[in-house]
């Protein structure tokens, strides 16, 4: 016979088959009993579904783009800094600047140097209008940088770049939903408020993460964003970087660093006036967001377990005392109080064990739906599965040591006496 | 009945009463049930209830005993006491060689599992369980594995003519077939001695007289058997018949009409 810390395997099924029974006997009892233990479970199963599936995309747009990216900013912060009344220590840092990126592009290490801003706008032709979007003031190397794919027209030409002649190259899905079935090349349409002339349609990649409204939905040149739009200099303006093929990316940090002191003057003393920001730090950013979300859940999910281990405990009470007479037949034919314990422990765990497995489909189902309608693919969190699992099951062991403590301490003679 | 049988069934009670007066001797191993001034009290709120007032008992192994008594005489009581449900107050209790009136509780259910055999008044079968599961019970507080456990229960409940039951639960049974699955669950565990509280209480005459039959087929081959019961007809199928009065024995008897029944 095979044995599980004490308990022979044999008896562990014994007892699992007792506690179906008893379930089976109390179906509608047992179900709400187990209901604080499925929404507790369902909720991080959700949840992690959700989170699970939104950091696989952006390690998927990572990779699409290059991993090998990275960023030079005003100030790195993980939440934006309002741009009318920054702290001091951010209004002190100088704004960065295209000749800034121009010196950084000439390194040696250095593939790509462009300077990017971001503004929200939205576009209109004849009337029609998008939604409030984001577009970029970029130049013709976007696409590289970004991936994704021209589906008609063309990027920039270097003199419209460098006149900031007002060009846009415009997403697919906009101009279609703004020019119908018009040709929207050559077209002029109103780019938050200024006339643009279509030049090129722009298909993002396929696979990005990117919510409704926060997709770059227009692309213009940046020194015609830079002079004919509000930039919030300190939140939407960034140095885009990639360094040249075989240089690591901590190197070619150090070498933009080195370059951007030197630019910028700054004795060895001072502290520098702008920040670095790779992709390892925006899966770290978001990560940090997304432990705080968990960490919101996990309370939430805590507190409905709660319930259901008290909802557990109250139900194995009422059973315990409903079976008083089976308890001193048992004990009679020579059930030893750990016997009696076990068999009430393990009724108790097999009722959250089934809240938890039924907590885990519901969840990742829900999961699944909600990831769905963001277009993003789920993939299921095996090892949170298994603790999930794990925890529904302690749950019921926990709570149910009251109530088994009760059952495995009767008198045998009190308890056959019962009616 | 042999005459062999006969002869250790029925001791005196000359033999009896050196068995008990020696306080502190483990007995002769032949003496299943000894008690020496067995003493239970039970405090009901305040007023200290006397039940049992010291009892010298002495049971030999293949006895057929009745224990009777009014209500309050203490039968109960004893019947507890003998069946290591309950603790007593003072006296000792050896059964099969074992000391048994100082053990805890968990020592207290090896015994009840390994030496005595329940049948209830009530029959006390686990209703959602099949006939073969209830029997199988004691084995399984005995730690003895699956296969071994359905064979051996099976045997149990051939024995009392209940082989072809086996998958029914108790509430597809009758009352007289629902005490022979008792019976047979009481056997499962080949204990020391059967012990049986009102077992006819729950049953007709035509049953109970066909309980009796399986009792006295049990006595018949070597088993053990004490009764307690009220019923002077019931009592009447047992070789011997210890009455209780007040928590004492008031006398205790071999049963004439038996042995001059046996004499037929």
């Amino acid at each position: 016979m095979g044995s599980l810390g004490g308990i022979s395997l044999d008896q562990l099924r014994e007892n699992v088959a007792i506690a179906f029974d008893a379930l089976r006997v109390s179906k509608l009892r047992s179900g709400l009993t187990i209901l604080g233990v499925v929404i507790g479970v369902s909720t991080v199963m959700t949840m992690a579904t959700i989170v699970q599936g939104v950091r696989d995309q952006i390690l998927n747009t990572i990779q699409a783009a290059g991993p090998t990216t990275f960023y030079v900013i005003k100030v790195f912060s993980t939440t934006p800094v309002n741009p009318d009344n920054p702290p001091k220590w951010i209004r002190i840092r100088p704004d960065l600047s295209a000749e800034e990126a121009d010196r950084i592009a000439q390194l040696p290490q250095i593939g790509y140097a462009g300077i990017w801003a971001q503004i929200q706008l939205r576009l209109e032709y004849q009337g029609v209008r998008t939604q409030l979007i984001s577009g970029f003031g970029a130049d013709d190397r976007y696409q590289e940088m970004q991936g994704g794919e021209l589906a008609e027209g063309r990027w920039f030409t270097k003199s419209e770049m460098r006149s900031g002649a007002p060009v846009v190259v415009i997403q697919e899905v906009q101009a279609r939903r703004i020019f119908g079935r018009i040709d929207p090349i050559g077209k002029t349409i109103q780019a938050g408020g200024r006339p643009v002339q279509v030049v090129g349609l722009y298909q993002p990649p396929a696979n990005i993460f990117a919510p409704p409204g926060q997709e770059v939905g227009a692309v213009m040149p940046y020194q015609f964003v830079l002079h004919g739009y509000h930039i919030d200099k300190t939140n939407a303006l960034f140095i885009c970087i990639k360094p040249k093929p075989g240089v690591t990316v901590a190197d070619a940090m150090d070498a933009v660093t080195i370059e951007m002191r030197s630019i910028r003057k700054l004795r060895p003393a001072d502290h520098d006036n702008f920040d670095l920001m790779s992709q390892d730090q925006i899966l770290d950013t978001f990560t940090s967001i997304t432990d705080i979300f968990f960490l919101v859940m996990l309370v939430l999910a805590s507190v409905a377990l709660m319930v259901g281990g008290i909802g557990v405990m109250a139900i194995m009470m009422v059973s315990v005392t409903a079976r008083t007479r089976e308890i001193g037949v048992r004990k009679a034919l020579g059930a030893t109080r750990r016997d009696i314990l076990l068999q009430f422990l393990i009724e108790a765990a097999t009722l959250t064990g089934i809240g938890g497995v039924l907590g885990i489909v519901v969840g990742l189902t829900a999961g699944r739906g909600v990831t769905a309608l963001m277009n993003i693919e789920a993939k299921t969190p095996v090892g949170l599965t298994l603790l999930a699992v794990a925890v529904s099951v302690a749950i019921g062991l926990i709570f149910g040591v009251i109530p088994a403590r009760r059952a495995a301490r009767m008198d045998p003679v009190e308890a056959l006496r019962y009616e | 009945m042999s005459p062999q049988t006969d002869d250790v069934a029925l001791s005196t009670t000359a033999e009896r009463k050196v068995v008990v007066q020696s306080a502190g001797a483990q007995p002769d191993k032949d003496w299943v049930i000894v008690t020496r001034g067995l003493k239970r009290e039970y405090d009901m709120g305040g007023e200290i209830v006397r039940a049992l007032q010291g009892v010298d008992l002495a049971i030999r192994k293949n006895e057929y005993v009745a224990i009777m008594g009014p209500s309050g005489s203490g039968k109960s009581t004893l019947m507890n006491l003998i069946g290591c449900l309950d603790t007593p107050n003072g006296g000792e209790y050896w059964l099969s060689g074992q000391l048994v009136s100082t053990m805890k509780d968990d020592e207290l259910a090896r015994v009840r599992n390994k030496e005595i055999g329940f049948v209830f008044q009530t029959f006390n079968l686990l209703p959602r369980a099949t006939a073969l599961h209830n029997v199988e019970l004691p084995l399984v507080y005995a730690g003895v594995g699956s296969a071994e456990r359905k064979e051996r229960a099976m045997e149990a409940l051939t024995k009392v003519q209940l082989g072809d039951r086996a998958m029914h639960r108790p509430n597809e049974l009758s009352g007289g077939q629902r005490q022979r699955v008792a019976i047979a669950r009481a056997l499962v565990n080949r204990p020391a001695i059967l012990l049986a509280d009102e077992p006819t209480g729950n049953l007709d005459s035509t049953t109970s007289e066909e309980i009796m039959r399986v009792f006295e087929t049990l006595a018949n081959t070597g088993q053990t058997v004490i009764m307690v019961t009220h019923e002077p007809d019931i009592a009447a199928h047992a070789r011997r018949v210890v009455v209780l009065r007040d928590g004492k024995i008031a006398s205790d008897e071999r049963n004439q009409k038996v042995t001059s029944s046996l004499g037929l």
